[in-house]
């Protein structure tokens, strides 16, 4: 029984480590589109700046343009946004959702 | 060949590599500020749940050489895994850049752990070495246990920030079943004598 102890935690904690996801990226995803269709990352950066945005850094992450920034009142956040219409989907300040359009 | 790879000061430089990379790295301008925070973030919880792991395994497995050449080098474990925190913070600040943006996220979850598990840490740093072993007697093996509710404040930390639980459950959860083993051996130990 006291060997079975470490054995059985041993054999519990090799299960627990692939059932883990490899990547878990992207806090939402977006229906895949077409490229063709997809504004630029310039243009959403540009719209963004306009309406009072730092933007720092941008990427595609989910299908949808994922951007690191400040928002106009002066949060320093994550935010989602569809690559086609630029709309705003997802923002979250360090984890903490601040805003999620419905449905996604 | 042996005896230099046994020296302590070649452990530690073991220990510093991934800063030495991660840090040369930001300094050449391939990794951003940002981009700084996650890895060394994770080295630093890493590094804190090996010296963790460490005595509920001797108590599991008893006395094993391979286990008494880690036991020996357990400070610097735990010192390292104060220096990633470190590390973490400082990077923090520069991402940041300004104290405004600083504390007006302060209250959030996934900060304000980072912030608490980080002062809890300080402490257990600055007293490992003989001088304060010598310096707290009793007091010292008390005071090292607030690593508890700062591997605690850490998870936390790690499962807020990035509102996934994934990658901080794959650290922490073999870490917790070594801990929770080690508590449910302690009776069964007892019994021993009651049964053969």
């Amino acid at each position: 029984m006291r060997k079975l102890i470490p054995l059985a935690i041993a054999a519990a904690a090799i299960a627990v480590l692939p059932s883990a996801p490899a990547s878990a990226t992207g806090a939402i995803k977006c229906k895949p589109t077409p490229q063709s269709s997809w504004k630029t990352q310039e243009v959403l950066k540009a719209k963004l700046v306009k309406e009072g945005w730092i933007v720092r850094k941008s990427k595609v992450d989910g299908g949808c343009y994922e951007v690191y920034g400040t928002t106009p009142e002066g949060d320093r956040v994550e935010a989602y946004f569809h690559p086609v219409t630029l709309e705003k989907l997802y923002v979250a300040r360090r984890g903490e959702v601040l805003f999620r359009k419905q449905g996604y | 060949m042996r005896t230099i790879l046994n020296k302590k000061l070649t452990f530690w430089l073991l220990l510093s590599l991934p800063a030495f990379l991660l840090v040369l790295g930001w300094w050449q301008g391939r990794i951003d500020s940002m981009d700084m925070l996650h890895p060394t973030g994770e080295w630093s919880a890493r590094l804190m749940i090996i010296a963790m792991a460490l005595s509920p395994l001797v108590s599991l497995l008893g006395a094993k050489p391979w286990l008494n050449w880690l036991v020996a080098r357990r400070r610097a474990f735990g010192v390292a895994a104060f220096g990633y925190a470190l590390l973490h913070l400082i990077f923090y600040l520069i991402d940041m850049g300004n104290l405004d943006d600083i504390l007006a996220e302060w209250m959030a979850p996934g900060i304000w752990t980072g912030w608490a598990a980080f002062g809890l840490m300080l402490p257990l740093a600055l007293t490992s070495n003989d001088r304060s072993m010598r310096w707290l007697k009793a007091g010292w093996k008390k005071l090292q246990q607030l690593v508890y509710p700062a591997a605690i404040l850490t998870l936390l930390h790690w499962i807020w920030v990035h509102n996934s639980y994934a990658g901080a459950l794959v650290h922490f959860v073999p870490l917790g079943l070594l801990v929770l083993a080690r508590f449910l051996k302690k009776p069964l130990s007892q019994m021993k004598p009651l049964g053969v």
